[in-house]
């Protein structure tokens, strides 16, 4: 398999991936308004740090799609 | 069509000018509409950071409106609430309508008068001994303000209301 192909794969790949803790994010904060409008304020913190660590993968997936382009682009010009 | 007409939307072919509508707005649309998964990725991550943000809004937000008004005020005289009847008055500040409630059963109840749907005035009624939101026909227990009916799915804040020497007193918000 080319690089190109299996570049395009794996760009789809995080790319539904990032999506899929998007949308996961998207649920703990109607989630969290949820429970700041019934009084249930223990979830709310728990809540905030899942989304933070959904940030942090986003974040990790991001880098590695920066590192992958700069690795092939070294070898495009090797 | 006239040749008139047929110059004027898709450019002269004597002289070569462009069309009118692509003199007024010269956006490429092609380029303006391809967004890479690189592009795409990025965005998201960064829809990502501002849903964290939010969340965190969300989680520091309960110090807003957290209902924790231990104020006493006097709401008047027991007498004045008959039997299965009900009055309004504003608790904690003037902002904020109340009703209470006397049941059939003779307990007494008060709620925040403010629909946890869309906030309209709730209201009691006396022949089905509910609590009625007149605007989406939302219907809530009397004994509990949980909602029973229609588009509400939380339940009324309830005012603790105390009896001292036959007077009325709401003393602050039940958990």
């Amino acid at each position: 398999m080319s690089l190109r192909t299996q570049g395009t794969t794996l760009f789809t790949a995080i790319l539904v991936l990032v999506a899929t803790t998007v949308v996961l994010q998207l649920w703990l904060l109607t989630f969290s308004m949820e429970a700041l409008l019934r009084g249930h304020y223990s979830t709310l913190i728990p809540a905030a740090i899942a989304s933070t660590v959904l940030l942090a993968i986003n974040f990790g997936l991001l880098r590695y799609v920066f590192r992958f382009d700069r690795e092939a682009q070294r070898n495009l010009e090797r | 069509m006239s040749p008139e007409t047929e110059s004027k939307m898709d450019g002269c072919v004597a002289c070569g000018q462009t069309a009118c509508s692509q003199r007024d707005f010269p956006i490429e649309w092609e380029g303006d509409h391809y967004v890479s998964r690189r592009e795409m990725v990025k965005f998201l991550t960064l829809g990502s950071f501002l849903l964290a943000i939010a969340n965190w809004a969300t989680a520091f937000g309960k110090r807003f409106v957290r209902r924790d008004s231990t104020q006493v005020k006097l709401l008047g005289p027991a007498k004045d609430l008959e039997q299965n009847g009900y009055m309004l008055f504003r608790y904690p500040t003037a902002e904020s309508p109340c009703i209470a409630i006397r049941t059939p059963e003779g307990r007494f109840v008060a709620y925040s008068q403010v629909c946890t749907h869309l906030s309209c005035a709730v209201v009691y009624d006396k022949a089905e001994n509910q609590i009625v939101c007149p605007c989406h026909r939302g219907v809530f227990d009397v004994n509990q303000g949980t909602p029973v009916a229609g588009p509400p799915t939380r339940s009324l804040p309830r005012v603790k209301l105390e009896l001292r020497d036959d007077q009325f007193y709401a003393t602050g918000w039940k958990a």
